[in-house]
Formats: structure tokens, sequence, C-alpha cells
């Protein structure tokens, strides 16, 4: 045992020189620890604490052969200060109990309050068997006496290192779990606080109708508090009845093909608020309905615009008609002679001129309509009606048309008489535009025919034609604002595009619904449906 | 004698238009371009008839009407309502149709060819 300041600078360098044998990885011990998840295994790294350097040089010797990488430190001090720096690159300690200075069992305590887990085998001098079993009950791991053979050595490293895997290994299992216990953690708060975060009120049921789940902007679009809709039924939080309505229904479904149900709803006391809702059931793999999903958005300002455009739409349509009609009143005067006599190619051009001015205050009328309907004005005054008494006196008003063109118009007397609850204005309407069209889109001697029945609670009445029909590609767009079809036999015909959209805003305002059906050349039917007055479900 | 209509339109052209047809069928005219005007001309001018526009920004023709209407000496003179617009929007024909917002006799859309308006007044008058 030496020791003495002259000796120490040489020593310290020479116990911090990495003693490297990295051998090739093929050639690696099948005993070098190998991670979960980790390509490249980390190098093994055995530090040997011992004043002796021929105990430091054999066993670096030894161990580096099996392509271990070998540390050494000549005294206590030396060796903490390595395993302080690195304290996760330390696999392995071979602790010398007997050095100057700093005793082993020193060294060991405080290896064990750097780290309890760090894998110490004590190098016992002296066979002693007392200071063997007392460093053990300090918390070495194993012990190694002196003098002992390469292999010796080997063999009880190795065990070391053993536990060393296994003590890596489920640190390794320990952070993968805390980390995605961790994940989900996040996940969670993640979802929760987009959820919170969005402008869209959304709105979770389970199967049971509980709500589950909510953001603070579903409960300002519904005018009531965050905290009295999370984890309480639907019908006791004072939804809206149309929207409760629907959940109900989405989580009743069986039917796979009910997907989504958009409304639009008004909220608040004078619906001052208005709401789109989306809800859709949630179903699980095998097509059970666990709950459903309501996403609510807010359109005020939409409805807000909207209103807006029509009544821009009226105001100029209010100050085109007036001069458009005095011209009209003028051509009318001159078209009487009143004002003195015309020639024939006079009263021509002034013929041909007073049917541009119609068409003109035709298509301002439409105008006028379609933002009446748009602005919620025109279905104003629902009543109970008989759909026979407004069609029977619709085809009265057009049998001098239908005459004119020697049209066939016919209206048979219904086996039935189905009630409904409408605007008897926008009745009217509907099928003034319908018979009205028959007639124009159907040559001389042709047939229209209007029929009318009960189907599964609602009206319905049909108006078909003979006439010359509508091509495939049109039949989408027929019922879009401003859409006409153009053909060599629609140029002659007078209109504005706007009827056919009239209709439908009418009938979607009723709750009902128009289909066409047509082919060309071959006649056309439109099918109008509307809910009968007694159809609960209206 | 020939009897005298009074034509109450704030647009000079109908006024002109309307006053030509009834002048071709030899009535006298009489015309005011406004709603007060109308009032006044219909107390000066003893009209056997009065057609009312609807829409005139000093008092619009429900108005005039209704005044008309409220006078014991005038109450009698029918009054033809020419309705090109409707004044409100929310007022749809269905309201004007069930006599809810006017007491006028009659109505007729604008623009209105001679012979109705002349049918219409000869009607009115033989009443």
């Amino acid at each position: 045992m030496r020791s003495g300041p002259s000796g120490l600078e040489d020593m310290k360098l020479r116990a911090c020189r990495r003693i490297s044998y990295l051998l090739p990885q093929a050639k690696r011990s099948s005993n070098e620890v190998l991670l979960i998840g980790e390509d490249m295994p980390d190098p093994i790294n055995i530090l040997v604490v011992d004043d002796e350097q021929i105990m430091r040089d054999g066993s670096s010797r030894i161990l580096s052969k099996d392509g271990w990488e070998v540390l050494t430190a000549d005294n206590g001090q030396q060796g903490l200060e390595i395993i302080r720096n690195q304290p996760d690159q330390i696999d392995v300690i071979l602790l010398d109990l007997m050095m100057p200075g700093m005793s082993g069992m020193e060294v060991l305590d405080h290896i064990r309050s750097i780290d309890p887990n760090l894998l110490v085998i004590v190098i016992t001098g002296y066979a002693t068997v007392e200071s063997a079993v007392e460093a053990m009950k300090k918390g070495a791991y194993d012990f190694i006496p002196k003098p002992f053979t390469p292999d010796q050595l080997r063999i009880v490293v190795r065990r070391a290192l053993d536990k060393r895997n296994l003590q890596k290994e489920a640190e390794f299992l320990r952070r993968e779990r805390e980390k995605s216990l961790r994940d989900i953690a996040t996940e969670k708060s993640k979802i929760k606080t987009i959820i919170n975060c969005m402008g869209d009120g959304v709105l979770v049921c389970d199967r049971d109708g509980y709500i589950v789940l909510t953001n603070p902007a579903a409960g300002r679009m519904l005018k009531v508090s965050e905290t009295s809709l999370i984890g309480n039924f639907l019908s006791q939080c004072n939804l809206d009845p149309e929207l409760s309505m629907t959940i109900e229904e989405s989580l009743k479904s069986k039917d796979l093909n009910y997907t989504s149900v958009s409304q639009e709803l008004g909220i608040g006391e004078s619906g001052e608020t208005f709401l789109r809702a989306h809800t859709a059931p949630v179903r699980s793999d095998l097509g059970e309905t666990m709950g459903s999903v309501t996403v609510l958005q807010d359109i005020s300002h939409l409805k807000e615009l909207d209103k807006m455009k029509s009544e821009f739409i009226a105001m100029v349509a209010h100050e085109l008609r007036a001069p458009i009609a005095a011209v009209e009143q003028q051509l009318n005067v001159i078209l009487n002679r009143v004002a003195g006599d015309l020639t024939e190619k006079q009263e021509k051009l002034l013929v041909r001129a007073k049917e541009r001015t119609k068409g003109l205050l035709n298509l301002i009328k439409d105008l006028l309509d379609l933002s009446k309907i748009e602005a919620g004005r025109m279905v104003q005054y629902k009543e109970p009606l008989t759909l026979q008494e407004i069609i029977q006196k619709v085809v009265d008003l057009m049998r001098v048309e239908a005459e004119n063109k020697k049209i066939d118009l016919q209206f048979p007397i219904p086996s039935q008489n189905p009630l409904i609850h409408a605007d008897r204005t926008s009745m009217e309407g509907i099928f003034t535009n319908l018979i009205s069209n028959a007639i124009k889109y159907t040559p001389e001697g042709g047939k229209v025919w209007v029929s009318l029945s009960e189907e599964r609670g609602f009206a319905k009445a049909l108006v078909s034609d003979t006439g010359i029909g509508i091509k495939k590609d049109d039949l989408p767009r027929i019922f879009d604002k401003f859409y006409r079809v153009r053909t060599i036999e629609t140029r002659q015909i007078v209109g504005t595009g706007l009827g056919l959209s009239i209709v439908k805003s009418i009938v979607d305002a009723h709750l009902g619904s128009i289909s066409v059906e047509s082919e060309e050349g071959g006649g056309t039917t439109f099918t109008v449906l509307l809910p009968k007055e007694s159809n609960p479900t209206s | 004698m020939a009897k005298k209509i009074l034509i109450v339109d704030d647009d000079p052209d109908l006024v002109e238009a309307v006053s030509m047809i009834l002048e071709s069928k030899n009535y006298d005219v009489a015309a005011a371009y406004g709603g007060i005007e109308g009032l006044q001309k219909a107390k000066s001018e003893n009209p056997d008839l009065i057609v009312l526009d609807v829409m005139m920004p000093d008092k619009d023709g429900y108005a005039v009407c209704k005044e008309l209407k409220a006078d014991s000496q005038l109450s009698k003179i029918p009054v033809l309502l020419l309705t090109a617009v409707v004044s409100k929007i929310s007022t749809t024909r269905y309201t004007q149709q069930m006599g809810m917002e006017t007491e006028a006799d009659d109505y007729i859309d604008k623009p209105v060819e001679p012979e109705v308006l002349v049918k219409r007044i000869e009607a009115l008058l033989s009443k």
C-alpha cells in the first residue's frame, strides 16, 4: 500500500485513464445488456477501486477481454468522484475493502447513498467472512476473496451483470409505463382543452340520455349553465324541446342508415339566437348505439345577413317596380288607342315591349316573394285547410289559359280530402306555379292533370303533364334560384327562374317535400308532400 | 252630366296615363299628386269616385282611405285602390284580400288594362 504526495498525481492520471477495448459487435459477449427499444446497447462499464496497481491492471485485463470497459480508481475518493460524475454509466463496481485513507466500508456507504441500486462487489483482502458479511449487510451485492482466478472474477462479475440487466429492464418498463400513463393524461387534458376552446358547442350523451361531456360554448348557445348540463338527464336540462327530441331519436335509432340530423333552432325568448345543430349517434363495433354527439353552431349572424340581403332585395325591387309599372301603364294607354291610332307595325312593336315589361314585373314579384319567404314573413298565417279546395280554385283560374292552348286540364275529385295546416296564399302560389308551368311547357293538344291523395301522414299532390320534359342534367338544378332550362322549345317561354325555388321554399317552410320525375320529351310529374294537420310527428 | 273621377297618385306619369283612359271614356278627371292633396281635392272637387294609389310618400293610400271613410260627407264616395305593391312587405296580399287593412270598395293591381279599369269603375258607379 503506497501513498504520498509525490506519486499521487501520477496515480490520479492513471486512475482516470479509461481502458477501452471496444470489440467489434459480432464478438461481443452474449452477456451484454440488450435494452428493449434500443438499437445500440450501451457499453458495459465496470469500475475497479483498489489501491494495488497489480489488482487494477489484472482485473482490467481479465474483464476487458470479455468486451467490457473498465475504469479504475486507486482510492475511495477517486472512485466516488467517477461514480458521481457518471452514475448511470457504471454498471458494476469492484471495491477493495482494505485501502488507505477512506476505507472500503466507508466508500460502500457513500455509494449506497449516491444510488442504492449500484451493484458493488467487495474484494476482501484476507479471507475473512466477517468483513464480507458486514459488507453484504451494508448492501454490497456480492464478494470475492483475494486471491482469485480470472474465472472466479468473471463468474462473480457476470452474475452481477445479469442482475444489472434485470434492473435496467425493470427500470425501462417502469419508465415506459409512467410515460404512457402520462401520455393518456396529457391526451385527456388536450382533448378537454380543445373541446373547451372550441367556438362550436359540444354535447355528448350516453346511451341513457345523460349528458357526459359538454363545453362552455354549448352552455352559452343553449343559454343554460354548463354545470347544469353535465351529469344530468336530457329532460332535466331545460333544453330546446326540438333538440332533446332529436337526441332521443338518435339514441333510440336502431337503423344503421341513421347517421346524422341537422336542424335549425331558435333559442331565447324571442328566438334571437339561431343555432344549427348536428346530432349523430355514436355506435360500437357491433352497431350498438353507445350515445350521441351534438355539435352546435351559432348562425345568428348568418341569419341576420340573410335577412339584410332579403330586405335589400325587397327595397330594390320596390324601387324598380314603380317606374316599370308606369311604363307599362303608358303602353297600355297607347295600345288601347286612347292616345290616337296606331299602325300595325307600331302596335306589333309595342306589344313586344309590353311583354318585356310584364316579364320584368313578374321577375320583381318573384324576387319580392322570395325575399318575403327568406325573411320568414310569407308563411305567417297558417290555418287548417283542405288542399282540394285550394287546388280546385287554382285549376278553375287556370282553365282559360289551358283552353287557349287547347290543353286538357283535369283535376278529378279525390277520394281522400286531407286537411293540412298551411298558409292559404302560399299554397295557392305553389299550385299556381306548378300548374302554370305544366301548361307553359306542354305543347298544344297535350294534357295536364292534378291528383290528390293521402300517404303515411302526408297529403300528396301530383301535378303531371305530357309536355317537353326536363333533361337529366337539368333535373337536380331546377329548384335553384334563377335556374332556367335553355332549349329551343323554352326560348319563347317567359319566366324568371325563380318560380320553382319559391315553390320549394314554401314547401320547406311547411315541413313538406317536393320532388320531380321527368323524361325528356316524355312529360313531367311534380310530387308535393305536406304534413297532415293531425300528424303528431309534424 | 259626366261623372267626375279623382285620381290620387304621386307618379305624374301614372296620373296622366289613367287620366287619358278615363277621358277617352268621357269622364271628368281631377288629379292630386299626394295623399294630403288628395284629401283636399276630395272635398273641393266633389268627385263621384276616387282612384287611390297605395304607396305615396306624404300619406299612403290606406291612411287616406281611412280618413275618407271616417268623414260623413265623403264616406259615400267609392274608392278604388291601386295596389302597385303592398306598402309593407309583411302585409301580404292575403291580408288585403281579407279586407283587414283597408276599407276600400275595390282594389286593382298596377299596371292595369284600360278595359279592366273602366269596367271596375262602371261597376262601382252603378252601385
